[in-house]
Protein backbone atom coordinates (compact mmCIF):
# COMPACT_ATOMS: atom_id res chain seq x y z
CA UNK A 1 0.00 0.00 0.00
CA UNK A 2 2.85 1.85 0.82
CA UNK A 3 4.56 1.46 -2.03
CA UNK A 4 1.81 2.64 -3.99
CA UNK A 5 1.35 5.33 -2.49
CA UNK A 6 4.99 6.21 -3.70
CA UNK A 7 4.66 5.43 -7.14
CA UNK A 8 2.00 7.45 -7.13
CA UNK A 9 3.83 10.39 -6.12
CA UNK A 10 6.85 9.54 -8.01
CA UNK A 11 4.85 9.55 -11.59
CA UNK A 12 3.10 12.87 -10.10
CA UNK A 13 6.42 14.34 -9.47
CA UNK A 14 7.52 13.63 -12.99
CA UNK A 15 4.25 14.58 -14.38
CA UNK A 16 4.01 18.32 -12.68
CA UNK A 17 8.08 18.83 -13.68
CA UNK A 18 7.28 18.27 -17.14
CA UNK A 19 4.05 20.78 -17.30
CA UNK A 20 6.48 23.02 -15.42
CA UNK A 21 9.15 22.65 -18.07
CA UNK A 22 6.69 23.00 -20.95
CA UNK A 23 4.57 25.73 -19.43
CA UNK A 24 8.14 27.53 -19.93
CA UNK A 25 8.32 26.46 -23.48
CA UNK A 26 4.83 28.17 -23.66
CA UNK A 27 5.98 31.38 -21.76
CA UNK A 28 9.07 32.18 -23.48
CA UNK A 29 7.49 33.46 -26.61
CA UNK A 30 4.65 35.22 -25.41
CA UNK A 31 7.24 37.11 -22.98
CA UNK A 32 9.10 38.02 -25.84
CA UNK A 33 5.93 39.49 -27.61
CA UNK A 34 5.91 41.50 -24.95
CA UNK A 35 8.82 42.51 -24.66
CA UNK A 36 8.65 43.36 -28.28
CA UNK A 37 5.16 44.93 -27.57
CA UNK A 38 7.00 47.23 -24.96
CA UNK A 39 10.30 48.12 -27.12
CA UNK A 40 8.21 49.68 -29.57
CA UNK A 41 6.15 51.80 -27.51
CA UNK A 42 9.43 52.71 -25.47
CA UNK A 43 10.44 53.99 -29.21
CA UNK A 44 7.16 55.67 -30.05
CA UNK A 45 7.61 57.25 -26.95
CA UNK A 46 11.03 58.60 -27.65
CA UNK A 47 10.74 59.77 -31.22
CA UNK A 48 7.51 61.43 -30.58
CA UNK A 49 6.47 61.54 -27.01
CA UNK A 50 9.85 63.51 -25.64
CA UNK A 51 9.29 61.68 -23.03
CA UNK A 52 12.08 61.39 -20.57
CA UNK A 53 13.13 57.84 -19.92
CA UNK A 54 12.36 57.41 -16.38
CA UNK A 55 8.94 58.65 -17.18
CA UNK A 56 8.65 56.64 -20.41
CA UNK A 57 9.74 53.39 -18.69
CA UNK A 58 7.16 53.91 -15.96
CA UNK A 59 4.17 54.11 -18.11
CA UNK A 60 5.22 51.04 -19.89
CA UNK A 61 5.74 49.57 -16.88
CA UNK A 62 1.85 49.93 -16.01
CA UNK A 63 0.31 48.56 -19.74
CA UNK A 64 2.79 45.65 -19.58
CA UNK A 65 1.76 42.37 -17.44
CA UNK A 66 3.45 39.71 -15.62
CA UNK A 67 7.20 39.73 -15.43
CA UNK A 68 7.87 43.04 -17.71
CA UNK A 69 5.73 44.57 -15.30
CA UNK A 70 7.82 44.47 -12.61
CA UNK A 71 11.28 44.62 -15.03
CA UNK A 72 10.23 48.35 -15.59
CA UNK A 73 8.44 49.41 -13.21
CA UNK A 74 11.45 48.55 -11.23
CA UNK A 75 14.03 50.42 -13.99
CA UNK A 76 11.77 53.41 -13.49
CA UNK A 77 12.31 53.25 -10.03
CA UNK A 78 15.81 52.90 -10.27
CA UNK A 79 16.33 55.39 -12.38
CA UNK A 80 14.45 58.90 -10.20
CA UNK A 81 15.85 59.77 -7.78
CA UNK A 82 17.35 59.51 -4.85
CA UNK A 83 18.97 56.32 -6.85
CA UNK A 84 19.40 57.79 -10.37
CA UNK A 85 21.34 55.26 -11.74
CA UNK A 86 21.98 55.38 -15.36
CA UNK A 87 20.07 53.30 -17.74
CA UNK A 88 22.63 50.47 -18.12
CA UNK A 89 23.03 49.92 -14.45
CA UNK A 90 19.03 50.17 -13.82
CA UNK A 91 18.35 47.81 -16.75
CA UNK A 92 21.01 45.63 -14.96
CA UNK A 93 19.47 45.55 -11.47
CA UNK A 94 15.85 45.21 -12.51
CA UNK A 95 16.74 41.95 -14.28
CA UNK A 96 18.61 40.44 -11.47
CA UNK A 97 15.19 41.06 -9.59
CA UNK A 98 12.99 39.99 -12.00
CA UNK A 99 13.66 38.10 -14.83
CA UNK A 100 14.64 35.43 -12.26
CA UNK A 101 11.56 33.38 -12.58
CA UNK A 102 10.95 34.68 -16.21
CA UNK A 103 10.70 32.16 -19.14
CA UNK A 104 13.44 34.45 -20.81
CA UNK A 105 16.77 32.94 -21.63
CA UNK A 106 19.84 35.00 -21.80
CA UNK A 107 19.70 36.03 -25.24
CA UNK A 108 17.13 38.77 -24.71
CA UNK A 109 18.48 39.44 -21.00
CA UNK A 110 21.75 39.98 -23.46
CA UNK A 111 19.78 42.22 -25.82
CA UNK A 112 17.94 43.82 -23.24
CA UNK A 113 21.77 44.33 -21.65
CA UNK A 114 23.33 45.84 -24.74
CA UNK A 115 19.85 48.57 -25.87
CA UNK A 116 20.97 49.72 -21.66
CA UNK A 117 24.54 50.77 -22.83
CA UNK A 118 22.99 53.11 -25.50
CA UNK A 119 19.23 54.26 -24.15
CA UNK A 120 19.11 57.63 -23.06
CA UNK A 121 22.70 58.66 -23.97
CA UNK A 122 22.15 59.77 -28.09
CA UNK A 123 19.94 61.62 -29.86
CA UNK A 124 16.33 60.57 -31.35
CA UNK A 125 17.33 59.12 -34.77
CA UNK A 126 20.13 56.96 -32.85
CA UNK A 127 18.05 55.76 -30.27
CA UNK A 128 15.76 54.68 -33.03
CA UNK A 129 18.57 52.94 -34.54
CA UNK A 130 19.04 50.82 -31.58
CA UNK A 131 15.95 49.77 -30.50
CA UNK A 132 14.77 48.55 -34.28
CA UNK A 133 18.03 46.61 -33.84
CA UNK A 134 17.26 44.66 -30.47
CA UNK A 135 13.09 44.41 -32.27
CA UNK A 136 14.77 42.90 -34.97
CA UNK A 137 16.96 40.42 -33.00
CA UNK A 138 14.57 40.03 -30.31
CA UNK A 139 11.87 38.67 -33.10
CA UNK A 140 14.47 36.58 -34.34
CA UNK A 141 14.41 34.66 -31.03
CA UNK A 142 10.65 35.20 -30.99
CA UNK A 143 10.75 32.89 -33.93
CA UNK A 144 13.19 30.68 -32.48
CA UNK A 145 11.35 30.15 -29.21
CA UNK A 146 8.18 29.35 -31.19
CA UNK A 147 9.96 26.62 -32.67
CA UNK A 148 10.90 25.07 -29.35
CA UNK A 149 7.47 25.82 -27.95
CA UNK A 150 6.60 23.68 -31.13
CA UNK A 151 9.28 21.11 -30.62
CA UNK A 152 9.52 20.31 -27.15
CA UNK A 153 6.18 21.58 -25.17
CA UNK A 154 4.58 18.47 -25.82
CA UNK A 155 7.60 16.05 -25.51
CA UNK A 156 8.38 17.74 -22.11
CA UNK A 157 5.11 16.82 -21.04
CA UNK A 158 4.84 13.45 -21.86
CA UNK A 159 8.81 12.92 -20.97
CA UNK A 160 8.13 14.42 -17.44
CA UNK A 161 4.91 11.17 -16.86
CA UNK A 162 7.18 9.02 -18.79
CA UNK A 163 10.64 9.73 -16.53
CA UNK A 164 8.03 9.22 -13.57
CA UNK A 165 6.99 5.94 -14.60
CA UNK A 166 10.51 4.66 -15.46
CA UNK A 167 11.82 5.59 -12.06
CA UNK A 168 8.57 3.71 -10.51
CA UNK A 169 9.83 0.65 -13.09
CA UNK A 170 13.43 1.19 -11.46
CA UNK A 171 12.60 1.04 -8.05
CA UNK A 172 9.95 -2.17 -8.20
CA UNK B 1 16.57 73.41 -1.20
CA UNK B 2 19.41 76.28 -0.94
CA UNK B 3 21.98 73.77 -3.09
CA UNK B 4 19.69 71.83 -5.05
CA UNK B 5 22.14 71.81 -7.68
CA UNK B 6 24.64 69.70 -6.18
CA UNK B 7 22.15 67.03 -6.62
CA UNK B 8 23.35 66.98 -10.76
CA UNK B 9 27.12 66.23 -9.84
CA UNK B 10 28.30 62.35 -10.12
CA UNK B 11 28.87 61.71 -6.40
CA UNK B 12 32.71 61.67 -6.91
CA UNK B 13 32.62 65.52 -7.31
CA UNK B 14 29.47 65.62 -5.67
CA UNK B 15 31.16 64.74 -2.24
CA UNK B 16 34.01 67.49 -3.07
CA UNK B 17 31.79 69.95 -3.15
CA UNK B 18 29.71 69.47 -0.55
CA UNK B 19 32.92 69.47 1.91
CA UNK B 20 33.54 72.96 0.83
CA UNK B 21 32.78 75.71 3.63
CA UNK B 22 29.27 77.17 3.69
CA UNK B 23 30.13 80.89 3.59
CA UNK B 24 31.90 79.61 -0.06
CA UNK B 25 29.19 77.19 -1.32
CA UNK B 26 26.87 80.23 -0.80
CA UNK B 27 28.74 82.44 -3.15
CA UNK B 28 29.42 79.42 -5.60
CA UNK B 29 29.26 81.04 -9.30
CA UNK B 30 30.32 78.40 -11.26
CA UNK B 31 31.63 74.82 -11.49
CA UNK B 32 33.81 73.89 -14.38
CA UNK B 33 33.95 69.88 -15.35
CA UNK B 34 36.49 69.03 -17.87
CA UNK B 35 37.37 65.86 -18.63
CA UNK B 36 41.05 64.83 -17.53
CA UNK B 37 41.40 68.23 -16.73
CA UNK B 38 41.32 69.95 -13.11
CA UNK B 39 37.88 70.68 -11.45
CA UNK B 40 37.36 74.77 -11.54
CA UNK B 41 34.98 76.58 -9.02
CA UNK B 42 34.22 80.55 -9.62
CA UNK B 43 33.65 82.39 -6.49
CA UNK B 44 33.56 86.53 -6.08
CA UNK B 45 34.79 86.28 -9.63
CA UNK B 46 37.36 84.27 -8.73
CA UNK B 47 38.92 81.17 -9.66
CA UNK B 48 40.31 78.09 -8.07
CA UNK B 49 41.26 74.71 -8.37
CA UNK B 50 39.32 72.06 -6.24
CA UNK B 51 42.00 69.18 -5.24
CA UNK B 52 40.82 65.41 -4.08
CA UNK B 53 41.51 66.31 -0.86
CA UNK B 54 38.69 69.00 -1.00
CA UNK B 55 41.29 71.83 -0.42
CA UNK B 56 41.63 75.03 -2.99
CA UNK B 57 44.54 75.51 -5.09
CA UNK B 58 46.22 77.53 -8.04
CA UNK B 59 48.37 75.00 -9.04
CA UNK B 60 46.60 72.90 -12.11
CA UNK B 61 48.69 69.79 -10.91
CA UNK B 62 47.66 68.93 -7.75
CA UNK B 63 43.58 69.31 -8.75
CA UNK B 64 41.24 66.78 -9.21
CA UNK B 65 40.92 65.86 -12.43
CA UNK B 66 37.03 64.58 -13.32
CA UNK B 67 37.80 60.99 -15.14
CA UNK B 68 35.66 59.60 -18.14
CA UNK B 69 33.46 58.36 -15.71
CA UNK B 70 32.35 61.42 -14.24
CA UNK B 71 31.61 63.59 -17.06
CA UNK B 72 29.54 60.48 -18.49
CA UNK B 73 27.46 60.24 -15.59
CA UNK B 74 27.35 63.76 -15.10
CA UNK B 75 25.67 64.54 -18.36
CA UNK B 76 23.31 61.64 -18.01
CA UNK B 77 21.83 63.32 -14.52
CA UNK B 78 21.86 66.53 -16.14
CA UNK B 79 19.52 65.15 -19.07
CA UNK B 80 17.38 62.94 -16.35
CA UNK B 81 19.25 60.14 -18.85
CA UNK B 82 17.06 61.08 -21.70
CA UNK B 83 19.76 63.08 -23.99
CA UNK B 84 17.08 62.81 -26.72
CA UNK B 85 15.06 65.07 -24.95
CA UNK B 86 17.82 67.74 -25.44
CA UNK B 87 17.71 67.63 -28.94
CA UNK B 88 17.65 71.70 -29.19
CA UNK B 89 19.17 72.56 -26.60
CA UNK B 90 22.63 70.42 -27.38
CA UNK B 91 22.25 72.39 -30.93
CA UNK B 92 22.37 75.69 -28.79
CA UNK B 93 25.29 74.75 -26.75
CA UNK B 94 23.46 74.32 -23.28
CA UNK B 95 20.80 73.14 -21.12
CA UNK B 96 19.12 74.85 -18.09
CA UNK B 97 17.94 72.52 -15.75
CA UNK B 98 15.09 73.21 -13.32
CA UNK B 99 15.96 75.87 -10.74
CA UNK B 100 17.08 77.76 -13.37
CA UNK B 101 20.65 76.90 -13.59
CA UNK B 102 22.62 77.15 -16.83
CA UNK B 103 24.81 74.49 -17.84
CA UNK B 104 27.29 75.10 -21.14
CA UNK B 105 28.65 72.36 -22.82
CA UNK B 106 31.49 71.62 -25.24
CA UNK B 107 32.40 68.94 -27.14
CA UNK B 108 32.66 68.08 -30.90
CA UNK B 109 30.01 69.39 -33.24
CA UNK B 110 28.31 67.60 -35.98
CA UNK B 111 27.29 69.80 -38.59
CA UNK B 112 24.58 69.25 -41.01
CA UNK B 113 24.49 71.68 -44.34
CA UNK B 114 26.86 73.81 -42.51
CA UNK B 115 24.80 74.25 -39.28
CA UNK B 116 25.51 72.73 -36.24
CA UNK B 117 23.21 69.54 -35.98
CA UNK B 118 24.19 68.50 -32.61
CA UNK B 119 26.39 67.73 -29.95
CA UNK B 120 28.82 64.92 -28.66
CA UNK B 121 31.39 63.77 -27.61
CA UNK B 122 30.36 66.18 -24.35
CA UNK B 123 33.45 66.58 -22.27
CA UNK B 124 33.42 70.17 -20.57
CA UNK B 125 30.23 71.36 -18.19
CA UNK B 126 30.12 75.07 -16.88
CA UNK B 127 27.32 74.70 -14.22
CA UNK B 128 26.03 78.48 -13.27
CA UNK B 129 24.39 78.28 -10.11
CA UNK B 130 21.27 80.54 -10.49
CA UNK B 131 20.90 82.66 -7.36
CA UNK B 132 17.70 84.75 -6.49
CA UNK B 133 19.06 88.39 -4.59
CA UNK B 134 15.92 89.90 -3.45
CA UNK B 135 16.61 93.67 -3.57
CA UNK B 136 19.78 93.84 -5.83
CA UNK B 137 17.26 96.00 -7.82
CA UNK B 138 16.14 98.50 -4.53
CA UNK B 139 18.95 101.11 -5.78
CA UNK B 140 18.07 101.20 -9.68
CA UNK B 141 14.18 100.16 -9.85
CA UNK B 142 13.58 104.39 -8.52
CA UNK B 143 15.20 105.81 -11.76
CA UNK B 144 13.38 103.30 -13.91
CA UNK B 145 9.49 104.56 -12.87
CA UNK B 146 8.57 107.53 -14.46
CA UNK B 147 7.23 110.06 -12.55
CA UNK B 148 3.80 111.08 -12.01
CA UNK B 149 2.84 108.55 -14.82
CA UNK B 150 2.92 105.02 -12.99
CA UNK B 151 4.93 103.54 -15.78
CA UNK B 152 8.52 102.09 -16.14
CA UNK B 153 10.86 103.36 -18.87
CA UNK B 154 12.19 101.34 -21.74
CA UNK B 155 15.66 100.06 -20.18
CA UNK B 156 18.05 97.98 -21.53
CA UNK B 157 20.98 96.72 -18.95
CA UNK B 158 24.21 96.22 -20.07
CA UNK B 159 26.83 94.23 -18.75
CA UNK B 160 29.75 91.78 -19.72
CA UNK B 161 28.66 87.72 -18.36
CA UNK B 162 28.88 87.17 -15.42
CA UNK B 163 28.20 90.16 -13.88
CA UNK B 164 24.79 89.82 -12.92
CA UNK B 165 22.45 90.73 -15.41
CA UNK B 166 19.84 87.77 -15.01
CA UNK B 167 19.79 88.33 -11.20
CA UNK B 168 19.10 92.18 -11.74
CA UNK B 169 16.34 91.60 -14.25
CA UNK B 170 14.59 88.94 -12.02
CA UNK B 171 14.19 91.52 -9.24
CA UNK B 172 13.11 94.06 -11.39
CA UNK B 173 10.53 91.76 -12.52
CA UNK B 174 9.45 90.71 -9.41
CA UNK B 175 9.67 93.94 -8.44
CA UNK B 176 7.56 96.13 -10.80
CA UNK B 177 5.34 92.61 -10.68
CA UNK B 178 4.25 93.18 -7.16
CA UNK B 179 4.59 96.95 -6.81
CA UNK B 180 5.26 99.09 -3.46
CA UNK B 181 3.40 99.60 -1.12
CA UNK B 182 2.44 103.52 0.03
CA UNK B 183 5.22 105.62 1.73
CA UNK B 184 8.26 104.30 0.23
CA UNK B 185 8.41 105.97 -2.77
CA UNK B 186 5.06 106.97 -3.33
CA UNK B 187 3.29 103.41 -3.34
CA UNK B 188 3.10 102.29 -6.77
CA UNK B 189 0.81 99.63 -7.98
CA UNK B 190 1.63 96.66 -9.20
CA UNK B 191 2.11 96.69 -13.29
CA UNK B 192 1.24 92.99 -15.79
CA UNK B 193 4.72 91.44 -16.23
CA UNK B 194 5.29 89.22 -19.01
CA UNK B 195 8.34 87.54 -19.41
CA UNK B 196 9.89 85.62 -22.61
CA UNK B 197 11.81 83.18 -21.14
CA UNK B 198 13.99 81.91 -23.73
CA UNK B 199 16.57 79.83 -22.11
CA UNK B 200 14.67 79.39 -18.74
CA UNK B 201 17.08 81.31 -17.22
CA UNK B 202 14.59 84.23 -15.43
CA UNK B 203 12.41 82.63 -13.87
CA UNK B 204 14.04 78.78 -13.85
CA UNK B 205 10.75 77.42 -14.61
CA UNK B 206 9.81 73.86 -13.93
CA UNK B 207 6.58 72.32 -15.62
CA UNK B 208 5.46 75.76 -16.28
CA UNK B 209 5.76 76.73 -12.53
CA UNK B 210 8.77 79.23 -11.95
CA UNK B 211 10.74 78.42 -9.20
CA UNK B 212 11.95 81.98 -8.64
CA UNK B 213 10.07 84.70 -7.27
CA UNK B 214 9.41 86.71 -10.37
CA UNK B 215 6.45 88.62 -8.60
CA UNK B 216 2.16 87.86 -8.71
CA UNK B 217 1.06 89.18 -11.55
CA UNK B 218 4.28 88.04 -13.89
CA UNK B 219 3.05 85.53 -16.79
CA UNK B 220 5.78 83.66 -18.56
CA UNK B 221 6.57 82.23 -21.74
CA UNK B 222 8.97 79.48 -20.75
CA UNK B 223 11.32 78.37 -23.90
CA UNK B 224 9.93 80.78 -26.36
CA UNK B 225 12.03 82.24 -28.52
CA UNK B 226 12.20 86.14 -27.92
CA UNK B 227 11.21 87.81 -30.91
CA UNK B 228 8.11 85.32 -31.20
CA UNK B 229 7.68 84.84 -27.69
CA UNK B 230 7.25 88.83 -27.54
CA UNK B 231 5.13 88.91 -30.36
CA UNK B 232 3.10 86.09 -29.21
CA UNK B 233 2.99 88.17 -25.74
CA UNK B 234 1.61 91.97 -27.40
CA UNK B 235 -1.11 90.23 -29.31
CA UNK B 236 -2.39 87.60 -26.29
CA UNK B 237 -1.23 88.27 -23.01
CA UNK B 238 -1.74 92.05 -22.65
CA UNK B 239 1.33 93.13 -20.88
CA UNK B 240 2.57 96.44 -19.50
CA UNK B 241 5.77 95.66 -19.35
CA UNK B 242 7.71 93.14 -21.32
CA UNK B 243 11.27 91.44 -20.13
CA UNK B 244 13.60 89.51 -22.30
CA UNK B 245 17.11 88.63 -21.52
CA UNK B 246 19.79 88.90 -23.96
CA UNK B 247 18.12 90.73 -27.05
CA UNK B 248 20.95 90.75 -30.05
CA UNK B 249 19.76 89.94 -33.31
CA UNK B 250 17.28 91.46 -35.89
CA UNK B 251 14.20 89.95 -35.06
CA UNK B 252 14.56 90.54 -31.10
CA UNK B 253 15.28 94.11 -32.14
CA UNK B 254 12.16 94.45 -34.69
CA UNK B 255 10.18 93.06 -31.92
CA UNK B 256 10.69 95.15 -29.38
CA UNK B 257 10.31 97.99 -31.85
CA UNK B 258 6.57 96.97 -32.10
CA UNK B 259 6.39 96.28 -28.06
CA UNK B 260 7.75 100.36 -28.23
CA UNK B 261 4.86 101.64 -30.07
CA UNK B 262 2.34 99.28 -28.76
CA UNK B 263 2.89 101.11 -25.71
CA UNK B 264 4.16 98.41 -23.80
CA UNK B 265 7.12 99.13 -21.56
CA UNK B 266 10.45 97.05 -22.34
CA UNK B 267 13.27 96.17 -19.88
CA UNK B 268 15.91 93.86 -21.80
CA UNK B 269 19.59 93.27 -20.99
CA UNK B 270 22.43 92.78 -23.66
CA UNK B 271 26.08 92.19 -23.58
CA UNK B 272 28.10 94.50 -23.70
CA UNK B 273 30.39 97.25 -21.96
CA UNK B 274 29.73 100.65 -23.21
CA UNK B 275 26.44 102.21 -24.75
CA UNK B 276 28.49 103.26 -27.68
CA UNK B 277 30.28 99.72 -28.44
CA UNK B 278 25.90 98.80 -29.12
CA UNK B 279 25.35 101.24 -31.65
CA UNK B 280 27.93 99.18 -33.73
CA UNK B 281 26.14 96.28 -33.13
CA UNK B 282 23.87 95.05 -35.96
CA UNK B 283 20.76 93.77 -34.43
CA UNK B 284 20.84 96.61 -31.99
CA UNK B 285 22.79 99.61 -33.73
CA UNK B 286 19.37 100.53 -35.16
CA UNK B 287 17.23 100.61 -31.85
CA UNK B 288 20.26 103.08 -30.40
CA UNK B 289 20.01 105.18 -33.53
CA UNK B 290 16.16 105.83 -32.95
CA UNK B 291 16.72 105.92 -29.31
CA UNK B 292 14.32 104.02 -28.26
CA UNK B 293 15.92 102.90 -24.52
CA UNK B 294 14.43 105.74 -22.27
CA UNK B 295 17.16 104.39 -19.93
CA UNK B 296 20.56 102.44 -20.17
CA UNK B 297 22.00 100.47 -17.05
CA UNK B 298 25.57 99.47 -16.78
CA UNK B 299 26.43 96.88 -14.52
CA UNK B 300 30.11 96.39 -13.14
CA UNK B 301 30.80 94.16 -10.54
CA UNK B 302 34.26 94.17 -8.15
CA UNK B 303 35.15 92.56 -5.49
CA UNK B 304 33.20 94.63 -3.58
CA UNK B 305 29.84 94.36 -4.98
CA UNK B 306 28.07 95.36 -7.98
CA UNK B 307 28.44 99.04 -9.35
CA UNK B 308 25.50 100.14 -11.40
CA UNK B 309 25.79 103.33 -13.69
CA UNK B 310 22.31 104.42 -15.32
CA UNK B 311 22.30 107.01 -18.31
CA UNK B 312 19.31 108.68 -19.81
CA UNK B 313 17.66 108.35 -23.39
CA UNK B 314 20.75 110.87 -24.85
CA UNK B 315 22.97 108.42 -23.34
CA UNK B 316 24.44 110.89 -20.70
CA UNK B 317 25.50 110.31 -17.01
CA UNK B 318 22.40 110.60 -14.59
CA UNK B 319 23.93 108.64 -11.99
CA UNK B 320 26.35 105.97 -10.42
CA UNK B 321 25.61 103.81 -7.73
CA UNK B 322 28.35 101.65 -5.69
CA UNK B 323 28.38 98.89 -3.76
CA UNK B 324 28.66 101.18 -0.20
CA UNK B 325 25.51 102.87 -1.23
CA UNK B 326 23.42 100.27 -1.49
CA UNK B 327 24.18 98.90 1.45
CA UNK B 328 23.19 102.64 2.89
CA UNK B 329 20.31 101.78 1.12
CA UNK B 330 19.55 98.63 2.86
CA UNK B 331 19.87 99.75 6.08
CA UNK B 332 17.46 102.57 4.58
CA UNK B 333 14.71 99.78 3.93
Amino acid sequence: MLKLLGAVLVVLAGTLAGFTRAAQYADRPRNIRGLIAALQRLETEILYGYTPLPEALRRIGQQSKGPLQDFFTAAAQEMSPPLDHSAEEAFRRAMELHFRSAALKGAEREILRQLSCTLGTSDRSNQSTHIALALQQLKQEETAAREDQGKYEKMSKSLGLLLGVLIVILIF
Amino acid sequence: MANDWLFLFPEKVRALLSGLPAHLLARLEEVRVRERRPLEINYSGKYHFLCENGSLTQLPAEAYKPSREDTHRLLDLISNHSLYTMEEELRKGFITIPGGHRIGLSGRTVLSGGGVEHLRDITGFNVRIARELPGIADSVLPYLVERGRQRIMHTLILSPPQHGKTTLLRDLARQISAGSEAGRDGGRPGLKVGIVDERSEIAGSRRGIPAFDVGPRTDILDGCPKAEGMMMMIRSLSPEVLIADEIGRHEDAEAVTEALHAGISVVATAHGKEVAELARRPGLGGLLEHRMFERYVILHRTGAGLTFRILDGQKRGLLLITPEEQQGGERRA
